[in-house]
C-alpha cells in the first residue's frame, strides 16, 4: 500500500476500526539522519600485502576446502605464492584484526599450503588476444618475474634477460634453500614460462647486449636487475672480509666454500641472518656482530629467532674498526657502542664508546651491511642531462619506454615489494603502450571495527619445524607444511574483515524489516529504514557504514 | 555464529511506528517469523498499540485484536475459545503485552489464564518501564533506575518483580526468557511454546533506546550484555519444575554488571556503591538460578 | 439431567429462563464470574455445557472485567457470546462495556438488577444498569420470566443485525429467583428465527485485519456517528424482530407497551417487575371509573422517544416510577421521558417518583399513592421520594 487511505464520507468507512491496508504508505525513511550503506572495506591484511593478495576471499575458499580456487585467486595478484608463502615477512599477519581478539591468522602458512597443494596443478591458460608489442625484462628476480607474468597474461610477448645461468635473481642467488627449496622456485618460474614468457639466461645486458640495442628491438624495457653490490665497511683490512651476498651466491650455486670454524658476520639484516645460518650449516660457529641491539635489527624477527635457536651467537653493540690477518687467522678489532637519540630511521643511533676497543678472532669475516643497485650498464645516452629520473609510483624512466623497478630502483627490499613493483611496472608499460595514463590506485577504507561477539576463540596454527638437530647439518627446508585440516581450520578463523560473507546479521537484526536479502545480496529499503544503526553495529566485519543524510 | 535459518516470511511490515532501534518491534518480527501466518495477536495497551499503526492500517500481516490494558491474557483466552468452538485448533493465539500490562495491571487476568491453563502463548516484551506513556516506573523497572516518576534524586528503590517466579509458580507447562540478541534461542523457544498445549509464557527483554537513554544502534548490544552480565539469564522452565539454562553458561566468566549499566543514561547517576549493590543482587539471583537448574 | 424438551412449558425462575434462552440461541462462548443474584444463570449454563446440551466453551474467569474481555476476544473471532452479571460485577465491567460497543460486537448479557454498595445490598434496583446508560449497549427491561427467555433470543437477533451489544435486565429475586410457567420454544423454530452469527469482519488468519487500533481525530467521530446510527436503526430492528418472533412463537412485547392509555388522563410509566403490579392497580382503578393508564418502557436503549411521545400525547399528566436515582437530579427514566417530550408540541406535566431502592417492595398500595399524588397535584414535581421515613 503506497498511498494513504482518505475517507471523504463516513459511508466509506467500515463500522468498526478495522484495518484495510498495511503501513506501506508511512515512509519512515524520513525519520533517518544516518544512512547505513553497504561499503565493503579493505581488510587490513590485504591492505598491508604489498602484492595485494585478496586474503579474505582466499581464506574463505580455503576454509571451504576449495584450494584450487584459492590458488587461482593467489595467482590473480602474484605469480609466486609458493615463494611468498615461505619467504615473505607477512605484514598481513601484523595487521590482522584477529590479533586484538586472540592471535593473528597464520596467513603465510596457508599461502604455502595452498601453493604446495596445487603444486602439480595444470595451469589452464585462457584464450587471450596476442599482442604484437614486444617487451624486454632485464633481470629475473621477483620484480622481473612479476612484470613478465602480468604482461604475458595480457598477451604481450615478453623476453626476460638473465645474466645468471638460471632465472630467479635474488630468490635463487641470495635466499638459502632451507628457506626456499629450489623445486618450488623452479615450478613457479616454469608456470610463468607456461604463460609464454621467454627466458634468455646467461645474457648480461651491457656486456652481451647493450641496453640501446635492447631498446631498439623492443617496444618497452623493464629494468629489474636488483641490488647486488655489497656495501663496504670502509675500515682498514676490509680486503680480508668477504661480501656476505657473494658467500651466499657461491653456496647457493653449489660451490664448495670453506669459511673455517669461527665466522664473524658483520651486520643485522636478512643477508646477515642468511649468512649466519648458512655458515652454521657448513659446520661453522657463526657470530653476528651488530652495532645496535636486537630490537633494532633490520632482519625479520622470525629469522633472528630461528638463527638464535639454531645456535648462532650475537655480539650486540659492537662495530668493527679494523681487520688484521695474524698467523692465518683474522683479528677483528671492534669498538663498543652505546645507543643515543633516534636517527632518521627511527632507530637509536649507535655511538662509539671511546677506549672500549676489543678484539674478536675468526677464521673468516663476512660483511653484510647492505647492498645497492649497480646500474653501470646503462649507457651514457640514458644517463645524460637529467640522468635517470624515476617516477616513484610506477618506475618509469624519463626516457619513454624504459622502466625500472624492484631493488634496482629502491635498493634492497623484500620479495613482496619487488613483486608489487614488477606488477606496477607491467601496468605502467601497458598504459604506456596504449598511450594512456596509468590508472590511479583507489584507496579503500580499512575495515577495523570488528564485532568480536560473533567470533569464538581459536588458537593460531603453529607451523611444524624440523628439529634443530636435523636442520643444522643440511639445507633441507626447516619449516614443514600444515595439513589440509589445519589449513581449513586456520582459514576459518578469518574474520573476513570488510567483506560481506552473507552472515545475515543485518537482515536478522533490522527492527524495521527494511533489509531484504536475495541470492546473497542485501538491499536496504531507504523508504523505511529509520537509520537506527543496528545493522552497522552488529555487522561482525565492518561492511556497513553509517553516513550522515544530506538534508 | 548462528546455526539456524531465520524464516524468510516477513509478517511484520515496514512503516511501523516503533522508535529507532525498537527492541519490541524486533521481538515481534521474530515471533511472527517463528509462528507463521496462522497466528492471531492480542495486544493490550502498550507501545505496540502505536507501533501496529492507526486505523485503518496495520503493520502486521496477521489478525490483531487491540484490547484494554489489563486484558491481554483473557482476551486471548476468548479468541482461543472462539477458534476452538469453530473447529480451528491450528491457529496460534498470542497475547503480546508490555511489562506494565504484565507485571502490573494485567497480572490478574494473566494469573487467571495461567491457572486455567488456557492454550495461548503469552509474550511479555519487557522494556522495563511505561515507555509508551513516557518512561514511568513499572514493576519491571530495575533497582535504582531513573524514570520520569523515579527521578535521579530518588531512583527506583525496589528491585524488579520476579515475573518468571510468579509464572513458574502457576506450574504452567512452559515458561522461558528470551531476548533479541539471541534470535536462534528466541525462535526456538517460540516454536517450542507453539508445540506445547496450555499456557506458555515468554519473558522477553526488549531494550528501549529512548527509555534506557542509549543510542539506538546499541539495542542488540544491550540485550546481549544483559545476558552476559547475568542481568537477564536465558532459561526455560517446564511444568514449573524442570529448569534449563541456555545462556550464559554456568562456567562462563561473568561480565561485570557495570559493563551493562554504564552504557545506559538511566543508570548514569549510580555510584560505585550502587553498582556493587546491584552486582550483589545479580550474583545472588544467579546462584539461586544455578541451584534450580542443578536440582 | 434429563434432555430438555423444547416446545413445552416448564416452571422456571427468571435466572433459569435466561439460561434456557442462551441455550436455545446456541451461544458458543460463555464467560462469567459468580455474583448474587446472577449465579444461577451460569450454574445452569455450566450444566448445559457439561452434559452437551449446549455446545459451548465456558471460560470461568477470575473477574467480571475478564468475563467481558474474554467475550470481546471470542466475539471478535466470530463466536456468539454470552455473560451474566449484576451490580458490582457490571460496574467492574464498565471499561469493557465501552470496548464491546466500540468494537461493534453483538455480545448479549443478562444483568440482574441489584443495588450498588456500600452498604452491601443484594436486592433489586436499577442503578447498576442505568449507570451504564452511555456505554453503547442496548438495554431491555423485562417484566416476566417468559419475556426474559424471549428477550434473550430477540436480543441476539437485533444485536447481530446492528452490531451493537445488548443487555437484558431483570429484577433481583422478584424475577431472578421467582419461578413461573415459561414456554420453552422449539429449538428448530429458534434456529429458523436466529441463524448463526455472520460477522462483517472477524479475526481470521485467511483475511487478516486489525481491530480497534488508534483512531486519529479525523476518523474517530465518524465511527461514533455510526454507532449512534446503529442504535437508531436498532429501534426498527427491535420492532421487526418482535414482529417476526410473534409470527413464529405467538408472543410479542413491543419497545414500549401502552396499557389502557387511549383515554387516560394520567399515565403511569414503569419498567421491570413493577409493571405487573401497576397493571393490577390500573385495572382496579379503571374498575372504579378512573381514567388512568400504564406505559411500560421495555427497550431503554435505544430510547423509543417517538413511541413514548405518541403514547402520552393525549394524557393530562404523566407519573414516572423510578427504581433508581441519579443523585442531585432525580429518577433516570423520568429524565429520559422529559427529554423525549421537551421538544414535542403537546407535552403533559411529568411527576417523577423514586421508589423501591435496594429491594424495598413497591406494593399496590404504594402505586395507588403515587397515582393519587399525581392526580391531586397540579404543578409537576421533578423528584418525589416515595416511602422515605422522614
Amino acid at each position: 500500500m503506497k498511498k494513504p487511505i482518505v475517507f471523504t464520507s463516513e459511508r466509506e468507512m467500515p463500522p468498526m476500526a478495522v484495518s484495510l491496508a498495511d503501513m506501506g504508505h508511512n515512509r519512515t525513511g524520513g525519520w533517518r539522519y544516518l544512512r547505513p550503506i553497504y561499503l565493503e572495506k579493505i581488510a587490513p591484511c590485504k591492505n598491508a600485502c604489498p602484492v595485494g593478495n585478496d586474503i579474505p576471499r582466499i581464506l574463505s575458499l580455503v576454509s571451504e576446502g576449495r584450494y584450487e580456487d584459492a590458488w587461482r585467486l593467489f595467482r590473480e595478484t602474484s605469480p609466486l605464492p609458493g615463494v611468498c608463502g615461505r619467504v615473505c615477512y607477512h605484514p598481513c599477519e601484523s595487521f590482522c584484526n584477529r590479533k586484538n581478539f586472540d592471535e593473528a591468522l597464520s596467513i603465510a602458512a596457508i599461502e604455502r599450503f595452498v601453493a604446495d597443494a596445487c603444486f602439480e596443478l595444470e595451469d589452464k591458460i585462457p584464450e587471450r588476444p596476442k599482442r604484437s608489442e614486444k617487451i624486454a625484462v632485464v633481470g629475473s628476480g621477483p620484480a622481473g618475474l612479476a612484470c613478465a607474468y602480468f604482461l604475458a597474461k595480457d598477451g604481450y610477448a615478453v623476453t626476460v634477460f638473465e645474466a645468471a645461468s638460471q632465472p630467479g635473481g635474488m630468490l635463487r642467488l641470495g635466499i638459502p634453500s632451507y628457506r626456499l627449496p629450489r623445486d618450488v622456485l623452479d615450478r613457479e618460474i616454469e608456470l610463468i614460462a607456461h604463460w609464454g614468457v621467454e627466458f634468455r639466461t646467461n645474457t648480461t645486458i651491457g656486456h652481451d647486449l647493450s641496453i640501446e640495442r635492447l631498446w631498439e628491438q623492443h617496444d618497452a624495457v623493464f629494468i629489474a636487475t636488483g641490488a647486488h653490490r655489497g656495501r663496504a665497511l670502509n675500515i682498514p683490512g676490509e680486503e680480508f672480509a668477504l661480501q656476505g651476498l657473494e658467500f651466499l651466491k657461491a653456496v647457493n650455486a653449489g660451490q664448495a666454500v670453506s669459511v673455517g670454524t669461527r665466522v664473524l658476520i658483520i651486520g643485522g639484516g636478512n643477508t646477515a641472518m642468511d649468512c649466519a645460518r648458512t655458515a652454521l650449516r657448513l659446520g661453522a660457529q657463526p657470530l653476528v656482530v651488530y652495532r645496535r641491539m636486537r630490537e633494532e635489527m633490520p632482519a625479520i624477527a622470525e629469522e633472528v629467532e630461528e638463527a638464535e635457536h639454531e645456535g648462532v651467537q650475537f655480539e650486540f653493540l659492537a662495530a668493527p674498526v679494523a681487520i688484521r690477518r695474524l698467523n692465518g687467522k683474522l683479528e677483528v678489532e671492534c669498538i663498543r657502542m652505546r645507543l643515543g637519540e633516534p636517527d632518521a630511521s627511527g632507530r637509536r643511533r649507535p655511538i662509539p664508546i671511546p677506549g672500549s676497543e676489543f678484539v674478536l678472532r675468526a677464521d673468516s669475516v663476512l660483511k653484510a651491511v647492505g647492498e645497492e643497485p649497480d646500474l653501470s650498464f646503462l649507457s651514457e645516452h640514458l644517463e645524460t642531462s637529467e640522468g635517470i629520473v624515476i617516477e616513484r609510483a610506477h618506475g618509469v624512466l624519463e626516457r619513454a619506454g624504459i622502466f625500472i623497478g624492484g631493488d634496482a630502483q629502491t635498493g634492497p627490499s623484500t620479495v613482496a615489494q619487488a613483486i608489487r613493483s614488477g606488477k606496477e611496472a607491467a601496468q605502467a608499460i601497458k598504459s604506456f603502450l596504449r598511450g594512456e595514463r596509468p590508472p590511479k590506485p583507489h584507496k579503500l577504507e580499512e575495515a577495523l571495527r570488528i564485532n568480536f561477539h560473533y567470533f569464538t576463540h581459536a588458537p593460531r596454527v603453529s607451523t611444524p619445524q624440523l628439529p634443530i638437530s636435523e636442520r643444522i647439518t643440511n639445507f633441507v627446508e626447516t619449516k614443514r607444511a600444515i595439513s589440509g585440516a589445519q589449513a581449513r581450520a586456520e582459514a576459518s578463523r578469518c574474520f573476513s574483515c570488510g567483506v560481506c560473507n552473507n552472515c545475515d546479521n543485518c537482515w536478522v537484526f533490522c527492527p524495521d524489516a527494511a533489509i531484504t536479502h536475495t541470492n546473497g545480496t542485501y538491499r536496504i529499503d531507504y523508504d523505511f529504514c529509520k537509520g537506527c544503526g543496528v545493522c552497522a553495529e552488529e555487522c561482525p566485519r565492518n561492511v556497513i557504514s553509517l553516513v550522515e543524510e544530506e538534508l | 555464529m548462528r546455526n539456524f535459518t531465520l524464516p524468510e516470511r516477513e509478517l511484520m511490515g515496514s512503516g511501523h511506528l516503533g522508535c529507532q532501534g525498537c527492541g519490541g518491534a524486533l521481538a515481534m518480527r521474530y515471533v511472527l517469523k517463528a509462528l507463521g501466518e496462522k497466528t492471531i495477536v492480542v495486544i493490550p495497551a502498550c507501545c505496540w498499540t502505536i507501533i501496529a499503526g492507526p486505523f485503518p492500517y496495520s503493520s502486521l500481516k496477521v489478525p490483531v485484536l487491540h484490547t484494554a490494558f489489563e486484558t491481554a491474557a483473557v482476551a486471548a483466552s476468548g479468541v482461543r475459545a472462539a477458534l476452538d468452538i469453530q473447529g480451528d485448533t491450528e491457529t496460534t493465539v498470542i497475547a503480546w503485552a508490555g511489562d506494565g500490562g504484565t507485571f502490573d495491571i494485567g497480572l490478574q487476568s494473566l494469573s487467571g489464564a495461567a491457572e486455567r491453563n488456557e492454550n495461548i502463548i503469552y509474550i511479555c516484551y519487557d522494556n522495563e518501564a511505561y515507555m509508551n506513556t513516557g518512561i514511568q516506573r513499572s514493576g519491571a523497572t530495575p533497582l535504582l533506575a531513573w524514570t520520569t516518576t523515579t527521578p535521579e534524586k530518588t531512583p527506583k528503590s525496589e528491585p524488579k518483580k520476579d515475573i518468571m517466579g510468579i509464572m513458574v509458580a502457576h506450574r504452567i507447562p512452559y515458561a522461558a526468557t528470551a531476548t533479541i540478541a539471541y534470535p536462534d534461542d528466541f525462535i526456538r523457544k517460540v516454536q517450542k511454546a507453539k508445540s506445547i498445549y496450555g499456557t506458555k509464557f515468554l519473558h522477553v527483554l526488549a531494550p528501549c533506546p529512548p527509555g534506557w537513554r542509549a543510542p539506538s544502534e546499541w539495542a542488540i548490544k544491550l540485550s546481549r550484555l544483559a545476558v552476559q552480565a547475568r542481568v537477564f539469564p536465558l532459561y526455560e522452565v517446564e511444568d514449573g519444575e524442570r529448569y534449563t539454562l541456555n545462556a550464559p553458561q554456568a562456567d562462563e566468566p561473568a561480565l561485570p554488571v557495570s559493563e551493562y549499566l554504564k552504557l545506559q543514561g538511566r543508570f548514569s547517576h549510580l555510584t560505585e556503591k550502587d553498582i556493587q549493590t546491584i552486582q550483589g543482587i545479580i550474583d545472588k539471583r544467579w546462584q539461586k538460578l544455578l541451584k534450580l537448574v542443578q536440582s | 439431567m434429563t434432555p430438555i424438551l423444547t416446545g413445552t412449558k416448564k416452571v422456571v425462575t427468571g435466572n433459569h429462563a435466561v439460561s434456557y434462552g442462551v441455550m436455545l440461541a446456541r451461544a458458543q462462548v460463555i464467560s462469567a464470574y459468580p455474583i448474587t443474584p446472577q449465579t444461577q444463570v451460569v450454574e445452569l449454563l455450566s450444566e448445559f455445557c457439561a452434559n452437551g446440551t449446549l455446545r459451548a466453551k465456558f471460560i470461568k474467569v477470575e473477574s467480571e472485567h475478564s468475563a467481558m474481555a474474554a467475550l470481546i476476544g471470542a466475539a471478535s473471532a466470530g463466536a456468539r457470546t454470552f455473560t451474566a452479571t449484576s451490580a458490582h460485577g457490571l460496574a467492574l465491567m464498565h471499561e469493557m462495556l465501552h470496548w464491546a460497543a466500540g468494537a461493534r460486537l453483538p455480545i448479549v448479557m443478562a444483568n440482574i438488577n441489584r443495588a450498588m454498595g456500600p452498604p452491601w445490598s443484594v436486592w433489586t434496583d436499577q442503578n447498576d444498569s442505568l449507570s451504564q446508560r452511555d456505554v453503547g449497549w442496548m438495554q431491555v427491561y423485562c417484566e416476566s420470566n417468559q419475556e426474559v427467555l424471549d428477550t434473550v433470543i430477540q436480543a441476539y437477533k437485533v444485536a447481530e443485525k446492528v452490531f451493537m451489544p445488548a443487555m437484558l435486565v431483570l429484577d433481583a429475586f422478584v424475577l431472578s429467583h421467582t419461578a413461573e410457567p415459561v414456554e420453552i420454544p422449539d429449538q428448530a423454530l429458534v434456529d429458523q428465527y436466529l441463524p448463526p452469527y455472520q460477522p462483517i469482519y472477524k479475526l481470521d488468519v485467511n483475511d487478516p485485519h486489525s481491530f480497534g487500533a488508534l483512531a486519529p481525530p479525523d476518523v474517530y467521530m465518524e465511527l461514533r456517528y455510526k454507532m449512534h446510527r446503529a442504535m437508531e436503526d436498532a429501534l426498527a430492528e427491535w420492532a421487526r424482530a418482535d414482529e417476526e418472533y410473534h409470527e413464529l412463537f405467538g408472543r410479542r412485547y413491543g419497545l414500549i407497551e401502552p396499557y389502557r392509555t387511549d383515554d387516560a388522563d394520567l399515565i403511569l410509566v414503569t419498567s421491570g417487575t413493577v409493571t405487573s403490579t401497576a397493571r393490577e392497580v390500573i385495572d382496579e382503578l379503571r374498575a372504579e371509573g378512573r381514567r388512568v393508564g400504564l406505559l411500560k418502557i421495555r427497550v431503554f436503549r435505544p430510547f423509543p422517544a417517538q413511541f413514548v411521545r405518541e403514547a402520552v400525547a393525549n394524557a393530562r399528566k404523566v407519573a414516572v416510577i423510578d427504581r433508581n436515582i441519579s443523585f442531585g437530579m432525580g429518577g433516570i427514566f423520568a429524565q429520559e421521558i422529559k427529554a423525549a417530550l421537551y421538544n414535542a408540541c403537546d407535552r403533559p406535566p411529568i411527576f417523577g417518583f423514586v421508589a423501591g431502592l435496594g429491594g424495598r417492595d413497591i406494593t399496590p398500595h404504594v402505586i395507588t399513592e403515587i397515582i393519587e399524588y399525581a392526580e391531586s397535584h397540579d404543578d409537576p414535581e421533578d423528584l418525589i421520594w416515595v416511602g422515605v421515613k422522614r
